[in-house]
C-alpha cells in the first residue's frame, strides 16, 4: 500500500500534536493540584488568609500552566500550518517537535508548581511577607520553566527548518533523536530547579531578612540544576543542524 | 484559521539587502510608546499634594519598583537602573494589555520584540558585571570550576536570552492563538471575553512581572 505525500506529512503532524499536548498536560496538571493542595492545607489553620492565599494560588498556578500553554500552541501550530516539500523527513521532523516539547513539560509544570505550593504555606505563616514570597515565588517559577523554553525552542526549529532533500536513515534518526534528547533531558531540570525554589519561598516565609542572600543561592542552585538541560539543547542542536 | 502565523511586511531592498519590516509590530510599539508618552505628561502635568488618577497610577509604579530594584541592587546601583526597570514593565504590561482591544495585536506576539528586548538586557547585565568586578574577574568567571567548562558556561549565559524571550513569546502568542481558535469553534459566543481578560489581563501582567524580575535578577547576579 503506498501513502499520498499530503497524507504523510498529516499523519506525522496529528501525530505530533497528540504528544505534544498530551505530555505537556501531564506536569502542568500535576504542578497546579500541588499548588491547590497546599493552598487548601493552609487555609485549613489560617481560614481568615483566605483572599491572599487564593490570589498567590492563581498567579502560581497560571505560571504552571505556560508549560501546559506552549504545548497547545506546538500542537495547534502542527495542526494548521503543516507544509513541507519533503514529506518523509517533514512526518519524522513533527513527531520530534512533538516529543520535544511534551516531554520537556512534564518537569516543568511540576517544577513551577512546587514554588507555588510553598508560597502558599509560606504566607500562612508569615502573612506580613506575602507580596515578597510571590515575588520570589514568580522568579523561582521562572527559571524552573526554562528548560520547557528550550524543548519550545527545538519544537519549533524542527517545525520551521529546512529539510535536505534526501531521505536518509540516519537523517530520519537525528530529527526524532533531538526530540527525544531534549524532551527528556528537560524532565530533570524542571523538577529540580521548583524544589530549590520551593524550599527558597519556604525559608524566606521562615526568615524574611535573609531574602537577598536566599534568592541568591537559589538562583546559583538552579543555574547548576540547569546544566544537565543545557547539555541536552546542546545536543539537540548539534543533532539538527547536522542533518 | 489559514491566517494563523501570516503578518503584514513592509519589504525593500537597500544596498544589496532585501529588507523585511513586520509592519503590525511596528505600528503596535510606536503605538504604545506614544501612549506611554501620554501618561507620563498626564502624570507629572499637575503635580498636587492630592493627586489626580494619573498621578497615584504613576507613584504606584515608582513605589512598588523603586523597593523592588533596592532590595536587589544596592542604593547607588539601584538609582541608575530604576528607571530602566520601571520603564520596562510599564512597556511590557500595555503591550499584553492592548490586545484586548479589537484590531489591536500585541507587539509582544512577535519574537523580535520580545528577544529586542532579552538582548538589551542581556548586554546591560554584562556591563554592569565587567564595571562591577573588572574585567580580569569577569573573564575568569567563565572557567569555573574548571577550564574545560568554558564553552558550556557561554552557551548557559546565551540560553538566559533564549529562555526569557521566548517566554514571554510564547505565553502571549499562545493566548492569543487559544482565543482564536476557541472563537472560531464556538462562533464568536459568550467565550471570548472571559479568555481575553485572562490571557490578556492576568498572564499578561504576571508573564511581563516575570520579565522585569529575571532581567533585575539578572543584572543582581552579574554584580555580586
Amino acid at each position: 500500500m503506498t501513502w499520498e505525500n499530503f497524507e504523510m506529512i498529516r499523519a506525522g503532524a496529528v501525530r505530533g500534536a497528540g504528544f505534544s499536548v498530551g505530555f505537556a498536560a501531564i506536569g502542568a496538571a500535576v504542578g497546579e493540584g500541588y499548588a491547590a493542595g497546599k493552598a487548601s492545607q493552609t487555609l485549613a489553620y489560617r481560614p481568615e488568609l483566605s483572599g491572599d492565599v487564593l490570589k498567590t494560588m492563581l498567579v502560581g498556578q497560571a505560571v504552571a500552566e505556560t508549560a501546559g500553554i506552549f504545548g497547545l500552541v506546538i500542537a495547534m501550530l502542527l495542526l494548521f500550518t503543516p507544509n513541507a516539500a519533503q514529506p518523509t523527513l517533514a512526518a519524522w521532523a513533527f513527531l520530534g517537535a512533538g516529543l520535544s516539547m511534551g516531554l520537556s513539560a512534564i518537569g516543568c509544570g511540576i517544577g513551577a508548581g512546587l514554588p507555588a505550593g510553598s508560597a502558599c504555606l509560606g504566607i500562612g505563616r508569615q502573612p506580613s511577607a506575602s507580596a515578597q514570597l510571590t515575588t520570589l515565588m514568580l522568579i523561582g517559577a521562572g527559571v524552573a520553566q526554562s528548560t520547557a523554553i528550550y524543548g519550545f525552542l527545538i519544537a519549533l526549529l524542527l517545525l520551521f527548518k529546512k529539510l535536505p532533500d534526501v531521505v536518509s536513515m540516519p537523517g530520519i534518526c537525528a530529527l526524532v533523536g533531538a526530540g527525544l534528547a531534549m524532551g527528556f533531558g528537560a524532565i530533570g531540570p524542571g523538577i529540580g530547579e521548583g524544589i530549590a525554589a520551593e524550599n527558597a519561598v519556604y525559608q524566606v516565609a521562615r526568615n524574611p531578612e535573609n531574602g537577598t542572600l536566599l534568592t541568591r543561592t537559589m538562583l546559583v542552585g538552579q543555574a547548576v540544576a540547569e546544566s544537565t538541560g543545557i547539555y541536552s539543547l546542546v545536543i539537540a542542536l548539534l543533532l539538527i543542524l547536522g542533518t | 484559521m489559514e491566517g494563523l502565523g501570516e503578518v503584514a511586511t513592509w519589504e525593500m531592498d537597500m544596498a544589496g539587502w532585501h529588507l523585511v519590516f513586520n509592519a503590525t509590530t511596528i505600528m503596535m510599539t510606536l503605538t504604545i510608546v506614544a501612549l506611554l508618552l501620554l501618561f507620563g505628561w498626564q502624570a507629572a502635568r499637575k503635580r498636587a499634594p492630592v493627586p489626580n488618577l494619573f498621578q497615584v497610577v504613576g507613584e504606584l509604579f515608582v513605589v512598588t519598583f523603586w523597593g523592588l530594584t533596592r532590595d536587589a541592587l544596592d542604593e547607588k546601583l539601584a538609582k541608575k537602573y530604576f528607571p530602566l526597570i520601571c520603564s520596562l514593565f510599564m512597556f511590557l504590561v500595555l503591550s499584553n494589555w492592548i490586545g484586548i482591544i479589537p484590531w489591536m495585536e500585541e507587539p509582544t506576539k512577535d519574537l523580535n520584540t520580545t528577544l529586542g528586548l532579552g538582548i538589551m538586557g542581556f548586554f546591560i547585565a554584562h556591563f554592569c558585571g565587567i564595571q562591577a568586578k573588572g574585567l580580569k574577574a569577569y573573564v575568569k568567571q567563565y572557567f569555573e570550576p574548571m577550564f574545560f567548562m568554558m564553552p558550556l558556561n557561554v552557551i548557559g549565559e546565551i540560553a538566559k536570552v533564549v529562555s526569557i524571550s521566548f517566554r514571554l513569546y510564547g505565553n502571549i502568542m499562545g493566548g492569543s492563538i487559544i482565543i482564536l481558535v476557541v472563537t472560531y469553534l464556538v462562533y464568536g459566543l459568550l467565550l471570548p471575553p472571559f479568555l481575553n481578560a485572562f490571557f490578556g489581563l492576568f498572564v499578561g501582567t504576571v508573564q511581563a512581572f516575570v520579565f522585569t524580575m529575571l532581567t533585575l535578577v539578572y543584572i543582581s547576579v552579574q554584580v555580586r
